[in-house]
């Protein structure tokens, strides 16, 4: 079953001193259903203008996004995405953000009510109903966020280092919070990062990018996500993949600078 | 020729507007009294450089301004300073500065008249009274605003506290008091031309308005234009003068 | 309590003018001593003459204020969403925006007369600009993201302006009104004093005219006041509006 595939995408931009830039060159992917699947790179590498490109927020320029729905030609509520500036509504508190979903789907009334708060207890939100994002703190922020694309049922998740704005402690509840969520619902997740521990922490499948121009360079399994063992960073092999994967990263970072 | 063309692009709103102008008066749509053919205007225009009479007016509605705005910031910026750093001053002043800024101060005219004369001395006291709540609020945000970490630093350097007001508030705060500024600067232009309209005589504000009750419709629009150029003029410099004292500010300096 | 005290200094100011006054420092044709202020406001309150006054001057000014404010969020907006709107309105904006909105007194004397369109008019075009441009501003200053988030969410394009654009400009676009209205008093005088036959601004002038000073201070101070109590009104409506910001 696709879940999501890509083929022949490129992407460019035109700077203002009139030299173009290319972000992505001739992207071929094809991501499994359900599969919890990374994108790793550098700063410039363009994963995240990949992402936007599979939530159809840009249009593609060259080359063929298409899901189990059809082709990509614009958003959707099958692609959910969650930033890494949460983008909640300021003026919506988090009860309103989370059933804005539903409403738009034609859900009403006391069951919009109903299934919004099953999101926000999933993710540990309860009691928080009637706040404001700006009396929430920055991890609270993103389980609304979270919650609030959970309950449209999409059935592909794009997360744009979604925690890269929290602390690192915060950040590590997040990941295992995430794990134990997508367990449960079984989605196709696109999560971009620049982390290489949270990329071997939750994906099946890592594709390491490179930067200008972008593309793929290299692909690697994982599947420290399967393990119940709450003690998987320390764990050896752990440790050495990450070191594996990190000069991966390393070696196109340091080709992007012309070493 | 890189400047020429972003300098033509920049004006070109106005050549647009000149050619909507010059559409619209042409079809005759319009009574030629209430919008006059653009070759009238320019004709005065031309008319009144040439008699000199544009730089008397201009030249006295701006040196009324400029001393008005003149004033209102050598009282204002050290008071904002002032009000900013004192506890009771600032408890003072607060509720005066609230009731003042929204006030319509061209209210006060008549006042200005009555003590000060109905020469230029009224006119210049006017402007600064309306410019000067503007600047005294920028300046007092502005000091506030200045980082503290900034000042421990400067007093772990050794700096003395009158030193580190000079060399280390003033800098920091000026791009606040510029803001302030550039926004009285205009505030300074309108009221000048709102009280030689009322007063009468010479300036901007007094040839428009004899031409208004002369109905001398050629006459209006050709001292709507030259108002407008001379706030032009002066809102272009006071961005040269910000650009020039803010040069190793980050806002001048983008990643 | 805390109110008061922060008032407190404008109780002080007026003690002060009354003691310069009473204690024959400043003559009292130069400046009435604010008792006989207060009583001159009294009295003209009570003739009628006030709330006449009042009721023309803000009557006409609210109208043009009311059309700037539907106007220019059109408008503004308009800019802000529509590349061709842009494009048409923008030069009109550029050339108006460093023009001292009292310049164009004499120009709706032309048009209008002294009646009172020119008044209606004069407050519309001065509050207009500002209300452009604050909304288009506002709208163009929204996080991007806002917008995809929602369309993610299957909101379409029109909902998309309408249930985020607009919320999320709202406390620009509020503070564009209050700049406006600052405006609207500004304009309401000034007209008033140059060319009106009634009205609040006009009473200013003629008082003056007539040597009527303790009545003339008193209406600047009548006019103060309305000017005060409408920005405080406007903040507090605000406050309410944007009770979710942090």
């Amino acid at each position: 079953m696709i879940g999501i595939e890509i083929e022949a995408v490129s992407h460019g931009y035109r700077a203002r001193a009139g030299a173009g830039m290319v972000a992505l060159d001739n992207i071929n992917l094809s991501i499994p259903a359900n599969q919890f699947h990374a994108l790793l790179g550098p700063s410039g590498c363009g994963k995240s203008t990949l992402l936007f490109l599979i939530g159809g927020f840009q249009t593609l320029q060259q080359g063929r996004i298409r899901t189990a729905r059809g082709a990509v030609t614009g958003p959707g509520p099958d692609r959910g995405i969650v930033f890494q500036n949460f983008a909640l509504f300021p003026w919506k508190t988090v009860m309103e953000n989370v059933r804005y979903g539903l409403e738009k789907k034609g859900v009403r009334g006391a069951e919009a009510e109903q299934r919004a708060k099953h999101f926000i207890d999933l993710v540990h939100l309860t009691g928080f109903e009637r706040s404001y994002p700006s009396q929430l703190s920055g991890g609270m922020q993103q389980r609304a966020a979270i919650a609030r694309t959970l309950a449209i049922d999409p059935d592909i998740l794009l997360m744009d280092e979604p925690f890269g704005a929290l602390d690192a402690q915060t950040r590590r509840i997040m990941q295992e919070e995430l794990l134990s969520i997508w367990r449960a619902t079984q989605k196709t997740v696109v999560f971009v990062t620049h982390d290489v521990a949270e990329a071997v922490f939750l994906a099946d499948e890592i594709s390491v990018m490179s930067a200008r121009p972008g593309r793929i360079s290299r692909r690697v399994q994982a599947d420290f996500n399967r393990s119940s063992d709450k003690n998987v960073h320390k764990r050896a092999d752990f440790a050495e993949m990450v070191e594996t994967v990190w000069e991966m990263v390393r070696s196109e970072v340091d080709e992007a600078r012309g070493h | 020729m890189a400047r020429v063309t972003s300098w033509l692009l920049r004006a070109s709103p106005v050549f647009v507007l000149l050619a909507i102008w010059a559409g619209v008066a042409d079809a005759h749509v319009i009574n030629p009294f209430l919008l006059p053919p653009v070759e009238q205007v320019v004709l005065r225009l031309g008319q009144d450089v040439a008699s000199g009479d544009f730089f008397v007016n201009a030249g006295l509605t701006l040196a009324r301004s400029l001393a008005g705005f003149a004033l209102a910031c050598g009282i204002g910026i050290p008071a904002g300073v002032l009000i900013a750093r004192g506890r009771v001053l600032r408890w003072f002043c607060e509720p005066l500065v609230s009731v003042g800024f929204p006030m319509p101060k061209i209210a006060f005219l008549p006042v200005f008249m009555l003590w000060f004369g109905v020469y230029d001395l009224s006119k210049v006291i006017m402007v600064a009274f309306a410019a000067v709540f503007t600047v005294v609020v920028a300046a007092e945000a502005g000091t506030r605003g200045v980082d503290r970490f900034l000042l421990w630093s400067a007093r772990g350097l050794g700096a003395s506290p009158f030193a580190m007001l000079r060399e280390v508030v003033w800098p920091a705060a000026m791009p606040s008091f510029l803001t302030g500024m550039q926004i009285a600067l205009p505030m300074s232009l309108i009221t000048a031309v709102s009280a030689e309209m009322l007063m009468g005589g010479e300036g901007l504000g007094g040839a428009m308005l004899s031409a208004g009750q002369y109905a001398d419709s050629v006459g209006v629009y050709a001292g709507i234009v030259e108002t407008s150029l001379v706030g032009l003029v002066a809102v272009a410099g006071m961005t040269r003068l910000r650009r020039r004292l803010l040069r190793w500010h980050p806002e001048f300096n983008p990643r | 309590m805390r109110a008061l005290l922060a008032y407190l200094p404008l109780a002080i100011v007026a003690l002060l003018w009354e003691a310069t006054s009473r204690l024959g420092l400043i003559s009292a044709h130069v400046l009435p001593s604010f008792s006989a202020v207060i009583e001159a406001l009294w009295q003209l309150a009570r003739g009628g003459d006030l709330l006449a006054n009042g009721e023309a001057s803000l009557g006409r000014s609210l109208l043009g204020f009311g059309l700037a404010l539907a106007c220019g969020t059109a408008l503004g907006a308009g800019m802000a969403l529509v590349p061709w709107v842009r494009s048409a309105v923008d030069p009109i904006v550029q050339i108006f925006y460093p023009l001292p909105k009292s310049a164009l007194i004499p120009l709706v004397l032309v048009w209008f007369g002294i009646g009172d369109a020119s008044k209606v008019f004069l407050v519309f075009l001065g509050c207009l600009l500002p209300m452009i441009l604050s909304t288009y501003n506002g709208l163009r200053g929204v996080d991007p993201l806002l917008g995809w988030s929602a369309r993610s969410l299957g909101a379409s394009r029109l909902e998309v302006i309408a249930e985020v654009l607009f919320p999320a400009a709202l406390p620009q676009l509020l503070t564009g009104v209050r700049t406006t209205i600052a405006f609207m008093f500004l304009l309401m005088v000034a007209s008033e004093l140059v060319i009106a036959s009634n009205g609040l601004g006009f009473m200013i002038g003629s008082f003056g005219d007539q040597g009527s000073y303790a009545e003339m201070f008193a209406v600047i101070l009548l006019v103060t006041a309305l000017g005060f109590l409408a920005d405080r009104g406007f903040l507090l409506l605000s406050d309410r509006l944007l009770r979710w910001r942090a």
